[in-house]
């Protein structure tokens, strides 16, 4: 029974790695069901598309290459169905790697969707200062970020000419990979100008969120890469988050089976007077 | 040679085998795309070799990672902030200095100063001078968490903790929500000894709390897996295309 | 000197603290203005910060090679794959440092191949490591344990498709959990961490916390 418990870790690690892989190449394919909190974003993205149509809307990457693959399939969930939508997007950046990783898909969603760099959606590049940022933003918008990314003049971009500071967006979404959520929208944008806002963040950060969907700071929120598949389910789009939720089925099961293989033995072998 | 040399050998040498035949067959073009699947393939196989123990391949790709993560974001501040921001305003470089949208030179001139200042830490001799940068941020940071964080964590929190009650399900749960708030505040409330009532409600608010770090566990098990299934998708879809 | 080490500093931190808290209570358009500076400021003081960190990377690796260290090759590598980056940054695909970041080129290649690859492996390790901790160390020996670990196994079934494959209780009961449980002791965790922020922020701002001044004069 010892001998179980001190198993070599690689082992656990190929039955892991096996977890992941085998899925991948087997299409299992199990029914993916929207949760109310991502529903939420959804609802929310088609009523500011009816109800407030003319106004932009905001979204802040703040997430890095370490968290691209959870981050990466929410990020292109959102901006399709804004884009589907016509809604107009400006993209700013708070954390560094987020330039590299989210213009090009945002470049590339809005040439699907034949919108115009300038008019349609902007991209306005990385400022360093966290919420000193998002404070600056509820300021001036051109005070904050003066060019984008090409260096163009902010002023010189359309869909920018009527906004001033934050209040004159009709949502804002942040993708979040840190507490930039918690830490830095809430307190420093949200609270003192009260625009509708949501999130998508890694699986880690989501159970700290929760006491801001139930005060209504946070309208909706999407949770990691199940958050993401349960959105691409929304949309009608099976993307990689989709795809990816069968081997995080497998890997959940056999971690949980490990988890109740440990226990087992570890009573048992206390039951018999041993030591574990 | 020891059995770890001819492991690294010939995990080396099946890489390059791997790759050949990707190029060959054209599951792999030779160009910058090409060569850019089988560096990001390499990095990602360099590390997971850690996996097997710890060895010079692994750490080889951990430093070159170290290198070009500092430089890179060297580049990112420097093109979005210190010179898109700071040297374009002072020195309206073409339309896109100051009168194309920069900030006015003059308000730049103390945050420069106080930027210059903080570099001073590098100096054995004048470091001293980098405490009024750090006194300047520590200060701004300190005075404008107070009024909002007052406001947006302590009231717009216990605002909802407080809503009123009904004979609901709905009810039910926000009774229990305000008895997890009150007991997990009691049990991170040292000044009284948890004994008797006290003792009870913060024993039930440990319960609260285990409830929220097994929920943190499961999530975090989640994200972790998340990532792996991200980096064996890319090494069986773009590099093996084997999906 | 001791002014101008330890009392100045005092003062700044003082100054700009109970401005930056004053003024968020006055509407008025002056303490507008002056509040959107102190953010303007304070932000670019950030991006200055970084020379910091690099400094110090740089300076502990030079100090690894110098003294011929164990592992002093590595340091080398890291200096070289900078020096190389750095190069390509410089080079902004032909543009030259002084002109807007260009999107493609060597900078962008080397970002999305070494970078992006190198640390989305880094983090996703750690699914290794944590199954093979949960396995090992994951015991339900107390009660309270024994609540953790059925909490971890109903989220980690109920948040993805498999768990209502099973039974739609599974993720109804997840939802639950993370909205009344979890979201109660969250908030009794926030509330705490936003009371020690604000007592922490009134102590730095009267001076009596002063730590960050570092020691010495």
């Amino acid at each position: 029974m010892d001998r179980l418990l001190n198993i070599d870790r690689r082992i656990i690690f190929i039955f892991v790695l096996l977890g992941v892989a085998i899925p991948l190449l087997i299409d299992i394919h199990l029914p993916i069901k929207p949760t109310p909190t991502v529903r939420a974003v959804y609802d929310e993205i088609e009523r500011v598309s009816i109800e407030d149509p003319d106004r932009p809307v905001l979204v802040s990457f703040s997430y890095g290459a370490s968290t691209m693959p959870e981050m990466e399939p929410m990020t292109r969930s959102i901006l399709h169905h804004l884009f589907s939508r016509g809604r107009k997007v400006v993209g700013i950046c708070l954390w560094p790697e987020a330039v590299g990783l989210a213009q090009p898909i945002m470049d590339e969603l809005a040439a699907e969707f034949g919108m115009k760099y300038g008019t349609d959606y902007a991209f306005l590049g990385y400022k360093p200062g966290a919420q000193a940022v998002v404070l600056n933003l509820g300021q001036s918008m051109a005070g904050t970020f003066p060019f984008d990314t090409a260096g163009t003049p902010v002023g010189d971009l359309p869909i920018l000419a009527k906004v001033q500071n934050l209040k004159d967006f009709s949502f804002v979404f942040d993708f979040a990979a840190g507490d930039s959520m918690e830490f830095w929208w809430i307190p420093y944008g949200q609270e003192k100008h009260r625009f509708p806002f949501a999130g998508g963040c890694t699986a880690v950060m989501a159970p700290d969120l929760y006491p801001f969907l139930q005060s209504r700071q946070l309208v909706g929120l999407l949770g990691g890469l199940a958050g993401a598949a349960e959105y691409e389910a929304l949309i009608g789009v099976s993307g990689s988050a989709t795809s990816g939720m069968e081997p995080q089925s497998v890997t959940h099961v056999i971690i949980i089976l490990f988890i109740l293989l440990g226990n087992t033995v570890y009573f048992t072998t206390r039951r018999r007077g041993g030591k574990a | 040679m020891t059995r770890d040399s001819y492991v690294f050998v010939g995990f080396l040498a099946l890489f390059a085998l791997v790759n050949t035949i990707l190029v060959a067959n054209g599951a792999l073009s030779l160009d910058w795309d090409g060569l850019g699947v089988i560096v990001a393939a390499g990095c990602t196989l360099a590390l997971y070799s850690f996996l097997y123990k710890d060895n010079p391949l692994f750490k080889f790709a951990e430093h070159v990672y170290v290198g070009v993560a500092a430089a890179y974001v060297f580049g990112i501040t420097w093109y979005n902030s210190l010179y898109g921001e700071i040297i374009v305003s002072y020195f309206d470089i073409g339309e896109k200095g100051a009168n194309g949208g920069g900030h006015n030179p003059w308000v730049l001139l103390f945050p420069t100063l106080l930027g210059l200042l903080m570099l001073t830490r590098f100096s054995r001799k004048f470091s001293w001078l980098s405490r009024i940068s750090f006194a300047f941020v520590v200060g701004v940071g300190a005075g404008l968490t107070i009024p909002r964080y007052l406001s947006s964590f302590l009231l717009g929190q216990l605002e909802p903790s407080l809503a009123p009650l009904t004979l609901s399900w709905a009810g039910l749960n926000l009774f229990l929500v305000l008895v997890g708030v009150i007991t997990v505040l009691i049990y991170f409330f040292f000044s009284v000894e948890h004994t008797g009532v006290v003792g009870h409600a913060s024993r039930l608010g440990i319960w609260f709390l285990m409830v929220s770090f097994g929920a943190s566990f499961g999530y975090t098990i989640m994200a972790r897996l998340s990532l792996l299934i991200g980096r064996i998708s890319f090494l069986m879809d773009d590099w093996l295309h084997l999906m | 000197m001791l002014f101008l080490t330890r009392t100045l500093p005092f003062l700044f931190c003082f100054v700009f603290g109970m401005t930056g808290w004053v003024i968020y209570y006055v509407p008025h358009e002056w303490a507008q203005t002056v509040e959107r500076e102190i953010a303007l400021w304070l932000r670019l003081v950030y991006a200055f910060a970084y020379f910091l960190g690099l400094f110090s990377l740089l300076s502990l690796h030079w100090s690894k090679i110098r003294q011929r260290q164990a592992g002093w090759a590595y340091s080398l590598i890291v200096y070289i794959s900078f020096g190389v980056m750095t190069l390509f940054v410089v080079y902004n695909d032909g543009h030259g440092p002084f002109a807007a970041q260009a999107t493609t080129g060597p900078y962008q290649w080397m970002f999305t191949s070494v970078h992006v690859a190198s640390s989305a492996t880094m983090f996703s390790m750690l699914a290794f490591f944590i199954s093979s901790a949960a396995y090992r160390t994951f015991r339900a020996r107390t009660p309270e344990a024994a609540i953790l670990l059925v909490s971890a196994i109903i989220v980690m079934l109920g948040r993805v498709p498999i768990g209502a494959y099973i039974s739609d209780i599974i993720p109804d009961t997840m939802q639950w959990l993370m909205s009344v449980p979890n979201m109660a002791a969250k908030r009794g965790i926030l509330l705490g961490v936003s009371l020690g922020a604000i007592a922490t922020s009134l102590r730095i701002i009267f001076g009596i916390e002063r730590s960050y001044l570092g020691g010495g004069d």
